[in-house]
């Protein structure tokens, strides 16, 4: 008997230790140092090697031109990101600048990060006359709480080879979604090559609702996702799989090989046309076809999403106006060139978007219209950065992966996230 | 459920007085240490500290916190707000994907516990012949559990493909293999096959254990005329039942704890048909902010794990044999 209850509060006490893995916790320890006139920062950015050599740049020439600012530069890979900085803020030690995107308001509705319009203007630093209309995107409650640091618009890829191929004009911002279709049909041999990349990416349909006059979310605030013209954008992006079959079918995507998508697709001739960011042209640069980008089509209106990226300030910084120096210094010319010098992204300073180191980039080894970006500048819509964002895109997900997958009805899907979205928003 | 996990408490605390009693009597005259005796027990302290401390600090301290987190609504930046029980309400009462969650997990659980032992028994058995390249076929079959399985998920994706090997080789018997991963009436049974791809661990413990079953028993029982069928449902299996009781044990907790799995092939989709429980809490704590409820479903699955737990444990002396325990 002895040996067994032994043996039974073994098992035991290896249940309860395996539990426990599922029990959270959250702990944080560090310190921040400010002596002999030199403030030390915190800064922590995602990314992989090609961020980490671009921010460590930017960063050098900083303390550089700013002796009196050290930088302990924190790079963790990109999902990882929002739970570490989630960790160091609740323990207390938020990272003096931080990287944001799309979840930034998690952060400023809760008062973890600084309103940063008063440094602004302190600083001098007028933020539509470096970032144009992409100054503001980061804002809660008209307030700003982030200043652009890399900002890009979604663009079309087309392979020139397969347009010559099948004779079909290239694309521009003038065509309408009519002669994107109509290109697309074109360009498709059954089974084997596709006009398009697909749709399924929020970034991209949405893209497509805003040129229909819709929103996701409105002007108030209401959710608006089964509006008419949302419907219609949805519904054409899975007809273009299910209908008219110039998309591959998630099937046909996962026949291709693991974690395949718009992106590798184009990289390998399957698919004509692809819309995506600026990260795709490195990629492409080795590649043995001719390619080029151009802005997003449109529809009733001109409209395409933007992807970028911002620097905040945390409650918990020490020195916030030593951090909005640093951000300061990070989002003007010098600092930004290095963004595109490394083929890294898009920078978010208007003035090096139209300067010729963006436009004729040293690494381009042919001629990529990279005036694409500048131009596409002009209608990008301003996505609902809402707190709720990470369970906005959860509502989503959940009611569209069979609809993506084997096809369905836009209308009956959209009614349903309709309601989750307003259960979510009204929560706030 | 409810009423084995009293009938457990009750066997446990039918046993505990006894035991108390003994050691009461033990401490009433508490003999004054020997100077040897005293440097042995600070040595006992002293080695025994590192699990205590980690013991204390690691699991007890997070887990009590957590049950406390559980009763708040708390997002980790603003200071928790008290909200008693709201928590485990949303959860039983107001949220479907909670309960399409544990379902999904039930599924799970189900079919690839019994599935991995029973696979693991079956090779442990072949393993146990004496056949030529009996090394190589052990080290082959506990080579999968080596692979991270972050590169077994990967490799996954391309043998779940429509059109992939798997499909290929049904096809081959005339089946039309599913969109495994894509369609939501699919996606749990893929998950299943790939958890069967880890039933090397529990082979290598199957197979250690008929190793250790002295040979006499099989000449006896050969003696006695009894076939290698009648062998092992009569000598092997409740001779390795332990064994199998701890595999049973372990698989249940890991099965219901599946994460990294979704969380790489599926997250959760399509549509959440293979989101599980462990994934749902993560979703909440580290995307949605939810650490209150997050809290709440974790306690909710440790609950849903011991009441399981303690339904085997219950089961287990009407089957599981050990040799010590003359009965």
């Amino acid at each position: 008997m002895n040996a067994r209850a032994r043996w039974i509060r073994g098992v035991a006490g290896t249940a309860v230790a395996v539990l426990g893995m599922s029990a959270l916790a959250a702990c944080g320890s560090g310190e921040d140092s400010g002596d002999g006139g030199v403030t030390t920062l915190t800064m922590t950015v995602w990314g992989g090697d090609v961020d980490k050599k671009s921010y460590q740049q930017r960063v050098d020439m900083l303390e550089e031109a700013h002796p009196d600012i050290k930088v302990d530069l924190q790079l963790i890979p990109s999902e990882q990101y929002e739970q570490k900085v989630q960790t160091m803020i609740a323990g207390g030690n938020g990272p003096d600048i931080m990287q944001v995107a799309e979840g930034v308001n998690v952060y400023s509705s809760k008062n973890q990060i600084l309103p940063l319009d008063e440094y602004a203007s302190k600083a001098g630093l007028d933020l539509s006359e470096r970032f144009g209309p992409t100054g503001s995107l980061y804002s809660y409650e008209d307030k700003v709480y982030a200043i652009p640091d890399r900002s890009g618009a979604m663009i079309v890829y087309y392979n020139k080879d397969l347009f010559d191929a099948a004779g079909v004009d290239y694309p521009t911002a003038d065509w309408t979604q009519e002669d994107a279709q109509a290109a697309m049909e074109k360009l498709t041999v059954p089974g084997k090559q596709w006009g398009y990349g697909g749709a399924g990416w929020w970034a991209q349909w949405w893209s497509f609702a805003y040129q229909n006059g819709g929103q996701i979310i409105d002007d108030a605030g209401a959710p608006t996702a089964n509006s008419p013209e949302v419907v219609d954008a949805l519904q054409w992006a899975n007809d273009l799989t299910f209908k008219d079959h110039v998309v591959p079918t998630a099937a046909e995507y996962a026949d291709m090989g693991p974690d395949m998508g718009g992106d590798p697709a184009f990289a390998a001739q399957k698919v004509a046309m692809n819309t995506t960011g600026f990260w795709a042209i490195g990629g492409l640069l080795e590649a043995d076809f001719a390619w080029d980008i151009a802005p997003m089509w449109q529809g009733e209106e001109q409209a395409v999403s933007a992807f970028g990226s911002g620097l905040a300030i945390s409650r918990d910084s020490e020195s916030p106006d030593k951090a909005f120096e640093a951000i300061d210094y990070l989002t003007d010319t010098d600092a930004q060139q290095v963004i595109i010098d490394n083929a890294q992204d898009v920078p978010a300073n208007v003035e090096v978007q139209q300067s010729d180191a963006f436009l004729k980039p040293e690494w381009a080894t042919k001629d990529i219209n990279m005036g694409a970006f500048a131009q596409s500048s002009d209608f990008v819509f301003t996505s609902p950065l809402i707190p709720e964002w990470n369970e906005m895109q959860a509502a989503f997900d959940d009611n569209l992966g069979t609809f993506w997958n084997e096809g369905g009805d836009a209308k009956t899907q959209l009614d349903a996230i309709q309601t989750e979205l307003e259960s979510i928003v009204g929560q706030g | 459920m409810a009423t084995d996990l009293g009938a457990v408490l009750g066997a446990a605390r039918a046993q505990g007085p006894r035991r108390a009693r003994g050691r009461r009597a033990d401490r009433l005259p508490r003999p004054k240490l020997s100077r040897r005796g005293r440097t042995e027990a600070r040595f006992f302290w002293l080695f025994v500290s590192p699990w205590l401390v980690g013991f204390l600090g690691f699991l007890l301290g997070p887990m009590i916190a957590s049950v406390y987190i559980s009763l708040t609504e708390w997002d980790s930046f603003t200071p928790p707000v008290f909200v008693g029980l709201d928590n485990y309400v949303q959860a039983l009462t107001g949220d479907p994907v909670f309960w399409q969650a544990l379902w999904n997990t039930f599924y799970y659980a189900a079919i690839s516990v019994p599935l991995g032992l029973a696979v693991g028994l079956w090779l442990a058995n072949l393993l146990n012949k004496r056949v030529r390249g009996r090394k190589f076929f052990r080290t082959m079959i506990y080579l999968p559990t080596l692979v991270p399985l972050v590169a077994t998920a990967m490799v996954f994706k391309m043998v779940l493909a429509p059109s992939g090997p798997l499909n290929d080789l049904l096809g081959l018997v005339g089946v039309e293999g599913p969109n495994w991963l894509l369609d939501p009436l699919w996606v749990k049974p893929a998950l299943i096959v790939l958890s069967a791809w880890g039933a090397g661990s529990a082979t290598v413990l199957l197979l250690s254990a008929m190793n250790g079953i002295p040979r006499e028993f099989y000449e006896a029982a050969e003696i006695d005329g009894a076939g290698p069928f009648r062998q092992f449902w009569s000598i092997t299996f409740p001779q390795i039942t332990p064994i199998i009781f701890f595999n049973l044990i372990m698989g249940l907790i890991g099965a219901f704890q599946i994460f990294s799995q979704v969380y790489i092939l599926t997250q959760g989709g399509p549509d959440n048909a293979s989101m599980m429980v462990v994934p749902l809490l993560f979703d909440q704590a580290f995307g949605f902010y939810h650490f209150g409820y997050a809290s709440a479903v974790a306690w909710l699955l440790f609950v849903v794990i011991i009441g399981f737990t303690a339904l085997a444990f219950r089961t287990s002396r009407r089957w599981v044999f050990y040799e010590t325990e003359v009965r």
